[in-house]
C-alpha cells in the first residue's frame, strides 16, 4: 500500500478544515484540521452513530467541520463538539467517546500524505 | 386543545451567517429579525446563542430554544393557559402568545396560528387504470420548478423519559398517538390536524436531550427529489435519503445542518382521524423506510457506471 497524497499545506488555510476521499470511496472519509504547522486528521465518522456499515459524516457542507470561531470540531448531525487536538467529545450525544485519528505526514516539500495504512479501516 | 401544529422553531446558534445561508438555500424566505418562512408563514427563527431574548439553553448540544405551536383561536389559547397553569408557570408575552415548559424541560410557545391558507396543486401522476391526473400535453418535469417548502411539518425530540413526555402531550395538550416505534417512541398528532404526526419522541440518555430534526412539507415526492438534489449540488451533506417512510408514508431526505440537528424535506404524509388504530413496530431501518435511495452523480446507460474511476458520489 502506497502513501496517499492529500494536498499541499497551503491548500488548507491556517485554522480551517478540509475533507478528503483518499481511498476513492465516493465521499469524504477523512478530514484534516490545520493549526499552524500542526495537522490533525480524523475519520469523517461521528462516534454517536459511527459504525463500519453506517458511518455518519460530520460536516454540514463540504469542508465545514468547525464551529463559528474554529475552536472545536462539530458534528452537524446532532451538534456534538470535539476537541480538535484529541478528538474527544466534550459536549453532545457521544460524551466520553472520540473521533478515530488518521495518521498524516507533512513532507519537507509541504505536501501532505497519509502513510501506508495510516488510517484505512481495518479489513 | 385545538393545536394545529408547529408554527415556528426558535434556535440559538453560534454561526448565524452560516445558518441563515443554509435555511435560505433550503428554500425558506428571509423575513427579517432572524425569521425564515415557508410559503404559508410557518418558520424557523434564528438568534445568536448568547442573545438575551432567547429562552435558556437545555445544557446539551441542542440549539433548539423554543417550539411555538399554532392554535385555532383565542379560546384554544385560553384553554391551554388554564390547563398548564394548574401546575406550572405560564408566561404571557407582549405579542399575545403564552409560554410554558413541558415535562422534559422543552420551552413551548402557543399562539393563534400565523399560518396563511395555501391554494396550490399537489403533484399529479398518470397511471394505467386510473383517470389521468395530468391531461394530454401537460408535462410533469420542469427543471426550473421552484420546489419550495410549503409548511412546517413536524419536529422530533430526543427525550430522557418517553412515557412521561408522551403523557404530557396526550393528557395535557390533547395529542393522540398514531403509531409507535417500540424502543424509540410515539408519533403524536395534535387535535387540530389530520397529519400523521407533528411530533415524534425518541428515547435517549439525558445528555442527548434536544432536537433530532425538523422538516417542512413539499408539494410531492418530485419536489423532495428536486429540492434535495439542488441542496446536494450546493455542497450540503446528505444524511439519510431520499426514501419513503413506512409509518406516515411520507417521502424523506435528511441533511446535516449548522443548526445542530438534521433538517429534512418531506412530502405526502398520511392523514388520520380518531377512527385510526395505532400500529407498533420495533425501531430500526426495516420499520423506518419502505425503500432508500442514495444520491449519485448524473450518469446514463451507455455512460460510465457509477463508481468508475471514483466518479460516483455517495452521499
Amino acid at each position: 500500500m502506497d502513501s496517499v497524497y492529500l494536498c499541499r499545506l497551503d491548500d488548507i488555510p491556517d485554522g480551517t478544515s478540509r475533507g478528503f476521499d483518499p481511498w476513492r470511496e465516493g465521499r469524504d472519509t477523512v478530514f484534516v484540521v490545520r493549526q499552524g504547522a500542526v495537522l490533525h486528521a480524523w475519520r469523517n465518522a461521528c462516534p454517536h452513530y459511527g459504525t463500519r456499515d453506517r458511518e455518519v459524516p460530520l460536516a454540514w457542507r463540504k469542508d465545514a467541520y468547525l464551529d463559528a470561531d474554529r475552536s472545536s470540531i462539530v458534528c452537524a448531525a446532532h451538534g456534538a463538539r470535539f476537541d480538535i487536538a484529541t478528538g474527544i467529545c466534550t459536549l453532545g450525544p457521544c460524551l466520553g467517546q472520540g473521533l478515530q485519528r488518521v495518521e498524516v505526514e507533512l513532507a519537507p516539500d509541504n505536501n501532505i500524505y497519509i502513510p501506508p495504512q495510516g488510517g484505512r479501516r481495518p479489513i | 386543545m385545538n393545536i394545529i401544529g408547529p408554527d415556528a422553531l426558535v434556535f440559538g446558534v453560534d454561526d448565524l451567517a452560516a445558518c441563515a445561508q443554509y435555511l435560505t438555500d433550503y428554500g425558506l424566505a428571509p423575513a427579517g429579525n432572524g425569521r425564515f418562512e415557508a410559503l404559508d408563514g410557518t418558520a424557523i427563527v434564528l438568534a445568536h446563542k448568547d442573545d438575551a431574548g432567547l429562552p435558556a439553553p437545555m445544557g446539551t448540544a441542542s440549539m433548539l430554544r423554543k417550539t411555538i405551536y399554532g392554535v385555532a383561536d383565542q379560546a384554544a389559547l385560553g384553554a391551554i393557559a388554564e390547563e398548564l397553569g394548574r401546575d406550572r408557570e405560564v408566561k404571557r408575552l407582549p405579542d399575545g402568545s403564552i409560554e410554558a415548559l413541558d415535562d422534559m424541560g422543552f420551552v413551548l410557545g402557543f399562539q393563534v396560528t400565523v399560518r396563511r391558507a395555501l391554494d396550490m396543486p399537489a403533484e399529479t401522476i398518470n397511471a394505467p387504470g386510473a383517470a389521468p391526473q395530468r391531461k394530454p400535453n401537460v408535462v410533469a418535469v420542469d427543471e426550473n420548478a421552484p420546489a419550495l417548502p410549503r409548511t412546517l411539518s413536524h419536529v422530533v425530540y430526543f427525550v430522557p423519559d418517553v412515557p412521561r413526555a408522551e403523557k404530557f402531550y396526550v393528557e395535557r395538550l390533547g395529542f393522540a398517538c398514531t403509531d409507535r416505534l417500540v424502543g424509540a417512541g410515539p408519533f403524536l398528532r395534535p387535535a387540530g390536524t389530520l397529519d400523521h404526526h407533528t411530533l415524534f419522541l425518541i428515547q435517549t440518555p439525558p445528555f442527548m436531550k434536544g432536537i433530532e430534526h425538523f422538516t417542512f412539507h413539499m408539494g410531492g415526492p418530485t419536489e423532495v427529489m428536486q429540492a434535495g438534489s439542488r441542496f446536494v449540488n450546493k455542497g450540503y451533506q446528505s444524511f439519510w435519503g431520499p426514501g419513503r417512510h413506512k409509518m406516515g408514508s411520507n417521502w424523506f431526505w435528511y441533511f446535516n445542518s449548522p443548526l445542530g440537528c438534521h433538517v429534512e424535506y418531506d412530502a405526502d404524509m398520511d392523514l388520520h382521524d380518531e377512527q385510526w388504530t395505532a400500529r407498533e413496530a420495533p425501531a430500526g431501518a426495516d420499520a423506518s423506510q419502505l425503500f432508500l435511495f442514495e444520491k449519485r452523480d448524473n450518469w446514463a446507460p451507455g455512460g460510465p457506471p457509477p463508481g468508475a474511476a471514483g466518479a460516483a458520489e455517495r452521499h
